[in-house]
């Protein structure tokens, strides 16, 4: 009988496994093995060593890469927590319409990223002038994805835009599991709203805090789709990400083997990156 | 952490974190009943019906060969694929772009030299397709077919307002664009916010100011942009003067509808924008002519590129049928429909764009006063169009020159 079993849930686990492995492990060991390489994408190769990495480290253009993602990430996701937490309490709270406003604020998760950045992008291009000019607001009169230090901003408010929706889910399910007993007992004992949020359900969410840190963090840092919708790295390369200068110089600039160098150096950051957050945050939770 | 947050941790974390690449089609030319099956690439989706219609009259003339059209996105990706599996198409019709000189290297073309074929086309754009793959290989391995123009498209109605004459030199061409600005119009519409824009003006004007072997001498250490392109730069910045109050702000396609509806006088793009400014305004009168960037008249060429080249595979097992093809191609009736249909131009001898939009640069291809595109020689990985763009933000030639000239450098060290 157990033998059975086991191979019942050896059935259901093989395929999966096989599946993952070709289409996910094995691309990802091949780059890994190319890094070292200077493979153009065809053709004839040779061994360089750790040519491509020590290059990495030395590019300009990658450098301010990295500069640019973190700082756009780090902003993103303190935005996105903050503003989902507060949708997802108001969506949790007895209000009137509860159901129709969370499928509401879920829609922008649906939607396409690119769909949704070119509908930013014509925004910010044709609407936003407009209303600078009528409010004699100067920065705004002209598009500010044409500008290199306000073109970031445009990214954080379309990537905030799209994503809180899908982080919103997450505390709403985190908000669900805390017991309305806890409440009964804290307004029995006289805590204002102020203390019943920071003392009960701050705590008790705290394990969708952390994930939605790390989460978010982890998709910012690997931001693609917004950019190539709004700026395509301009202007100039401010806004230029680490995915999409790999693409770019792997794909188009027929530099595969050291954008590989790149790729594994960043998935290593973003490993370490996520385990840094999870120790951080887990230990503050409440056990 | 609880459980329920660790399983969703897993799923959404689990979704890839590694970049991966990506594979291509494939397809195999059969034999049944004498029947030859070939198969022809194309890189351009624009030129997808046109090609249909030309294998239709292709297979009624040869019968027993059947042409099969593949003109899938991301055509470079998918043919460097297929180079690295042994599984090139019979028949290639591609960009004479970077790529095409890769894959020349690669020794994977048919090598027309001692074909008659190579002397249906000019020969400018033969030496063109030479250039880009380099001094290392004899050979002709592609034929070019269809050729593109970088040109100063502009608005009829206004310029005969304003009461401008066509420029032929520098001088002309600032005094035009002033007597634009003072009328108050806007003299160039830019749409910089897409950075590749900035390259219809930079190779409008360097095709004109620098030595067609800088990219050669480059390579060999023996040039630097902060000497040969300080003309060019400076004169970016002077047409930069004579845009519009937010010319990073604007896009190709909102430029295009911009243009269309009347926003600019003149508007620096390649010959492909016309279509796409006709479709906004069908009624709108558009002449063309070539940046004049030289100060003399008689230095200012026409930069003209190879859009579609031609090339067999050398590892085909029909080249004689592949050939067929390409020498039907070839003909003057198929290239003018070609032409006609795409409104391109042709690199096939005595084939001529009519179409009256273009007569401001018929000359040019007429007596082969061409040039090419410069940046068709740089290294492709240097990203030069988001370079330029931040070069005309900030303004700062010196830095901006020898910004080039590193990541030049840095590219070419990998």
């Amino acid at each position: 009988m157990v033998n059975r079993k086991r191979f019942t849930f050896l059935l259901m686990v093989v395929p999966a496994l096989v599946l993952f492995f070709t289409f996910h492990t094995y691309p990802a060991i091949q780059g890994i093995f190319y890094s070292f390489t200077d493979y153009k994408g065809y053709g004839v190769w040779d061994f360089v060593g750790l040519k491509n990495y020590l290059n990495v480290f030395q590019d300009g253009r990658a450098l301010s890469a990295y500069g640019f993602t973190f700082q756009f990430a780090i902003v993103s996701t303190v935005l996105v927590n903050i503003i989902s937490l507060l949708i997802a309490i108001g969506l949790n709270a007895n209000i009137k319409f509860r159901k129709t406003l969370r499928a509401t604020y879920f829609l922008p998760y649906i939607l396409s990223v690119l769909i949704v950045g070119y509908i930013f992008k014509f925004m910010f291009t044709h609407l936003l002038p407009q209303i600078g000019d009528a409010l004699g607001i100067g920065f705004l009169s002209s598009n500010i994805l044409g500008n290199p230090d306000l073109a970031w901003i445009g990214i954080v408010i379309v990537a905030v835009w799209q994503s809180t929706a899908f982080n919103t889910l997450l505390y709403l399910a985190g908000l669900s599991t805390i017991d309305q007993q806890v409440y009964e007992a804290a307004d029995i004992d006289g805590a204002g709203s102020w203390a019943k949020f920071w003392k009960i359900t701050f705590p008790l969410v705290a394990p969708f805090f952390t994930i939605n840190m790390v989460v978010a963090m982890k998709n910012f840092l690997m931001a693609f789709d917004q950019i190539v919708a709004l700026t395509g790295g301009g202007p100039g390369q401010v806004t230029e990400s680490i995915s999409l200068l790999i693409y770019r110089g792997g794909f188009q600039g027929g530099e595969f083997a050291y954008q590989s160098a790149n790729a594994v150096i960043y998935f290593i950051v973003i490993v370490a990156i996520s385990i840094i957050q999870l120790r951080v945050l887990e230990r503050r939770e409440v056990k | 952490m609880n459980k329920i947050a660790k399983g969703l941790l897993t799923v959404t974390l689990g979704t890839s974190l590694l970049l991966a690449g990506c594979g291509g089609g494939d397809g195999d030319g059969g034999n049944a009943d004498g029947q030859v099956s070939l198969e022809l690439f194309s890189n351009k989706s624009e030129s997808i019906d046109t090609y249909k219609g030309l294998i239709e009259k292709f297979e009624e003339e040869n019968p027993n060969i059947d042409i099969k059209l593949e003109a899938p996105p991301e055509a470079e990706t998918v043919l460097k694929t297929r180079l690295t599996k042994d599984d090139l198409p019979d028949i290639m019709s591609i960009g004479g772009n970077a790529t095409y000189g890769e894959l020349a290297r690669a020794g994977v073309f048919h090598d027309f030299s001692d074909s008659e074929l190579v002397g249906k086309v000019q020969p400018s754009y033969v030496e063109m397709l030479g250039k880009l793959v380099g001094p290392d290989e004899e050979g002709t391995y592609g034929l070019p077919y269809a050729t593109n123009a970088n040109t100063v498209i502009y608005n009829k109605e206004k310029v005969e307002e304003l009461g401008i004459e066509i420029p032929t030199n520098w001088d002309e061409f600032t005094q035009a664009l002033e007597t634009a600005k003072e009328a108050g119009e806007t003299p160039i519409y830019f749409t910089l916010q897409e950075a590749w824009t900035a390259m219809s003006v930079w190779n409008g004007v360097a095709g004109n100011l620098v030595a067609d072997d800088f990219a050669e001498r480059k390579n060999a250490g023996e040039a630097t942009f902060a000497e040969e392109y300080d003309e060019v730069a400076d004169k970016m910045l002077e047409l930069l003067d004579y845009g519009h109050k937010d010319n990073f702000g604007i896009g190709y396609g909102d430029g295009n509808n911009a243009f269309a509806s009347g926003e600019g006088v003149f508007y620096i793009q390649g010959n492909w924008a016309i279509p796409e400014i006709l479709k906004t305004n069908p009624d709108i009168e558009l002449g063309t002519f070539a940046l004049p960037s030289h100060d003399n008249a008689e230095e200012n060429n026409l930069v003209s590129g190879v859009d579609v080249a031609l090339a067999v595979s050398e590892t085909t097992e029909h080249k004689e049928e592949a050939l067929k093809f390409i020498e039907f191609m070839l003909s003057e009736e198929t290239a003018q429909t070609y032409i006609d249909e795409q409104k391109a131009f042709s690199a096939v001898e005595n084939v001529f764009q009519e179409d009256p939009v273009f007569e401001g640069i018929r000359e040019h291809f007429e007596e082969g006063t061409l040039t090419s595109f410069v940046d068709h020689y740089y290294p492709a990985g240097m990203g030069t169009e988001n370079l330029v763009q931040d070069f005309l933000i900030k303004k700062d030639k010196d830095a901006a020159l020898e910004t080039l000239d590193s990541e030049w450098d840095k590219v070419n060290d990998r």
